[in-house]
């Protein structure tokens, strides 16, 4: 049973980082390749809170704003930077945070940060999870359809078109990498008082990768495809016990199939098939 | 309504615009003409934003946008349309336009994120689209109309922002003869409706036809500026197009 | 004394960067993709130099077969990864490529297994260089002079050969190129069998240095060598080699002047992000 909880609450905390990189990079088209450092600074954050001696939900918090922070200097980087620069410095800014946290002392140097109190139970986590990634799947796709992403959606398509009609671009992507940043914060905290004890390496590119691989997978800008896509990302590990061993190859693998058959991910093959189906009801 | 005051800027040692000074009353229909290479595209840049300028400066409705962005000056009503079309490809003519009439629901990117009604802006859109007369293309992908249907879109979204100026960056390129009277007599149309223009434009016939006033730019300065016929009776500008044989 | 021999570590480096840079830079001002997959390249050289060596003793032939390996594969991944997606979004050719490269390194990993392999005789690794008072390994000497070589020969080929011409000629406007009869298969292929085969030189000296071939070997130089491209200014050719040897300097120097606050890798991709925040198009690049 435990076994069973462990396994569905990193699922849900997946989907929450899934389904916050799909806003910056699904819905505002703006490439982020260093997610994990936002996830890792939502853990140390909020581990040296409590370690502290500071409540769980003050810790949370801390974590949130402190990952949204770093979001919003990430943002503040966008604007000066075009689609291939910011591809590269977000990766940047993976392998400075983990670079700084494998370093400096008073953040525990490779050690990482341990013995991180544990106000909840493992249920308790499993469902604040869970409730968690509900909460974000309705919010994203409430963005979907308001203003802000239909803004947003000019803003990937075109920059200099959707400056030309009135959109404020900076404002956009900073409040899109802020919602990115600070849901991974989130999921950084539970990760830490979860696990107690949080090491530089748990944030690193490969991470970054993993969960990029899940928004792509799923489907870049589909909220549900990225959901489904960090479920089943999440359950093949355990499902396929073999593959463990060969983790890397077959992420990578699948990252590379993807991108070659269906670069819209599993999302675009539904909807492919769905188009399919309706020209044939139309046909017949 | 505009004002430009003795604007300027050099790139890599070349002085492309030297201190060009004009102004637009509300509700004028001026026409900015000059040789290829004269720096009309790049005054047009710097009035707009989408340059700054090494000196001077740019009054609207008497303030200073000279430091603001693009769409900070579009949010004031100060619009411009490009010289390559650039639509946003993946969506219709109407949602395309619908963006465009959304402008005071996407001011605020944390207010619109509670915001999802889409009607009043659909419905302006539909309206902005019949105007310019490409209503029968709203369903259509941009990228699946022809040349003259994006141009139009261009002043369909333009309208749709409610502006109180709108610059225009040679619209009637690529456009065939009747394409290009037809869009010139919209822009007459509208300035017959209160609205204030500055055309940037090659095509000299049509310019001549429509604006009230015209400013001849070359070599990044003032040549003249006044009403059409007198203007291009001057010797310089005769010379500055057609070389020194006309002057 | 010191500070002469980092800066010689940093000129070392710098120049292995270098070779691996110049690759990405071509690679992307011809097709606009940040050829991440390089990595791949540079550590099967490493390992069919390595290979080869330790089976015959020649180091002569470990070359040989590091330049012959990576072409091929550099080439394949060309033809089969990149050319079908050149028209799809960015993201997806550099998707792919990453999920090349960490398909590629796990592979490496359960054939050669995670620790490394090492040479059987490494003479040049051996033989020490002296001059000015420093003395370097025989490894670092020669891939400080096969980067300069290199960069000497491209540089001759780009602006005085007919291959040279035409890449140059794609990179600025690939239609009018075809036009004039500028084979465009040709010249991807070129481009890419020069980029492969400086990675797999560079791979073999690499581990030669180290004495160590590993899986992973190539990943971080190649995401280095990135952050060199885009430093640079993308595209830029000269500001890639400017970057190289900045990067490398920047690298052994700060190491050790931060070594309390970051590691060596952040400290090269803190600088680069500084340098950019500075000049968002890169040292040499162009655009405003």
């Amino acid at each position: 049973m435990d076994y069973y909880l462990s396994v569905a609450t990193f699922a849900a905390l997946h989907i929450i980082l899934a389904v916050g990189l799909n806003l910056v990079m699904g819905f505002c088209g703006q490439v982020s390749l260093g997610h994990a450092a936002f996830y890792g600074v939502g853990a140390y954050a909020s581990a040296m809170l409590s370690v502290a001696g500071w409540p769980f939900p003050v810790a949370m918090l801390g974590g949130m704003l402190a990952a949204g922070l770093l979001g919003v200097i990430t943002g503040l980087a966008a604007l000066r930077f075009r689609e291939d620069f910011l591809a590269i410095a977000t990766m940047a800014i993976g392998f400075i945070f983990v670079g700084t946290a494998r370093k400096l002392a008073w953040l525990g140097g490779e050690m990482g940060i341990s013995k991180i109190p544990s106000p909840l139970s493992k249920h308790e986590y499993a469902w604040l999870a869970m409730a968690a990634a509900v909460l974000l799947i309705i919010f994203s796709l409430h963005v979907r359809r308001s203003w802000m992403g239909r803004a947003f959606s000019g803003v990937a398509q075109d920059e200099v078109q959707a400056q030309t009609i009135g959109i404020d671009i900076a404002g956009y992507k900073i409040a899109a990498f802020f919602l990115a940043t600070a849901s991974a914060g989130f999921a950084g905290g539970l990760y830490a008082h979860m696990t107690q004890l949080i090491v530089p390496d748990a944030f690193g590119f490969v991470v970054s990768i993993s969960i990029l691989a899940m928004v792509v997978i799923g489907g870049v800008g589909s909220t549900l495809g990225v959901a489904t896509g960090a479920v089943v990302l999440t359950l093949l590990p355990e499902v396929f016990r073999i593959i463990n061993d060969y983790k890397l190859l077959v992420y990578g693998g699948m990252l590379l199939g993807v991108m070659m058959f269906s670069p819209q991910g599993l999302a675009g093959l539904l909807s492919q098939c769905v188009q399919a189906m309706r020209r044939r009801k139309e046909a017949a | 309504m505009l004002q430009v005051v003795d604007l300027a800027i050099s790139f890599g040692g070349v002085a492309a615009v030297k201190g060009v000074s004009l102004s637009v009353g509300a509700g004028e229909f001026v026409g900015l003409i000059g040789p290829n290479g004269a720096g009309k595209t790049t005054l047009l840049r710097l009035m707009t934003g989408v340059l700054r300028p090494d000196r001077g400066q740019v009054q609207f409705a008497d303030q200073d946008i000279t430091a603001m962005t693009v769409d900070e000056r579009a949010r004031r009503g100060f619009v411009m349309t490009h010289q390559i079309v650039r639509p946003f490809r993946q969506m219709t003519l109407l949602e395309n336009a619908t963006l465009a009439a959304g402008h005071a629901l996407t001011r605020q990117p944390w207010l619109a994120l509670w915001r999802t009604d889409a009607r009043a802006a659909q419905a302006r859109a539909q309206h902005e689209l019949e105007r310019v007369g490409i209503a029968d293309a709203a369903h259509k992908l941009a990228s699946q109309v022809p040349l003259g249907y994006l141009k139009r879109l261009q002043v369909a979204m333009a309208l749709a922002l409610d502006p109180r100026f709108v610059m225009l960056d040679e619209p009637l390129a690529g456009l065939n003869y009747h394409e290009a009277e037809r869009f010139s007599n919209l822009l007459i149309e509208l300035h017959q409706q209160g609205l204030g223009l500055l055309l940037v434009e090659h095509n000299l016939g049509e310019v001549l036809r429509v604006a009230q006033r015209l400013v001849v730019i070359d070599s990044g300065a003032v040549l003249a500026d006044g009403v059409p016929q007198e203007v291009m009776a001057q010797p310089e500008v005769r010379r500055a197009y057609l070389g020194e044989a006309h002057a | 004394m010191y500070y002469l021999d980092l800066l010689m570590i940093g000129l070392v480096w710098g120049c292995t960067y270098a070779m691996m840079a110049l690759g990405l830079t071509l690679v992307y001002g011809l097709l606009r993709i940040l050829h991440v997959a390089q990595a791949t390249v540079f550590t099967l050289g490493a390992y069919a130099g390595l290979l080869v060596a330790n089976a015959t003793g020649s180091l002569a032939l470990a070359f040989v077969a590091a330049i012959v390996s990576s072409c091929v594969v550099g080439v394949l991944i060309y033809r089969w990864v990149y050319e079908p997606v050149l028209d799809k979004p960015p993201f997806v050719p550099l998707v792919a490529s990453i999920g090349l490269l960490i398909a590629m390194e796990d592979g490496f990993r359960l054939i050669f297994g995670p620790y490394g392999l090492s040479f059987t005789s490494n003479p040049w690794f051996a033989t020490m260089v002296g001059f000015g008072g420093i003395q370097i390994n025989l490894v670092q000497a020669v891939l400080v002079i096969t980067a300069v070589v290199s960069i000497g020969v491209l540089g001759w080929v780009a602006s005085s050969t007919r291959l040279g011409v035409g890449l140059r000629a794609t990179v600025t406007d690939p239609a009018m190129a075809e036009s004039f009869g500028v084979n465009r298969v040709q010249v991807r292929t070129a481009t890419f069998l020069v980029a492969s085969a400086l990675a797999g030189v560079s791979g073999l000296l690499v581990g030669m240095l180290n004495n160590l071939v590993e899986p992973g070997m190539g990943g971080l130089i190649a995401y280095k060598g990135l952050a060199i491209i885009v430093l640079g200014g993308l595209g830029s050719v000269s500001g890639t080699l400017l970057a190289s040897v900045l990067f490398g300097l920047i690298e052994s120097f700060g190491t050790v002047m931060l070594d309390q606050v970051m590691d060596r890798d952040a400290v090269a991709f803190l600088f680069m992000l500084l340098m950019l925040l500075i000049r968002p198009q890169g040292l040499l690049g162009k655009g405003r």
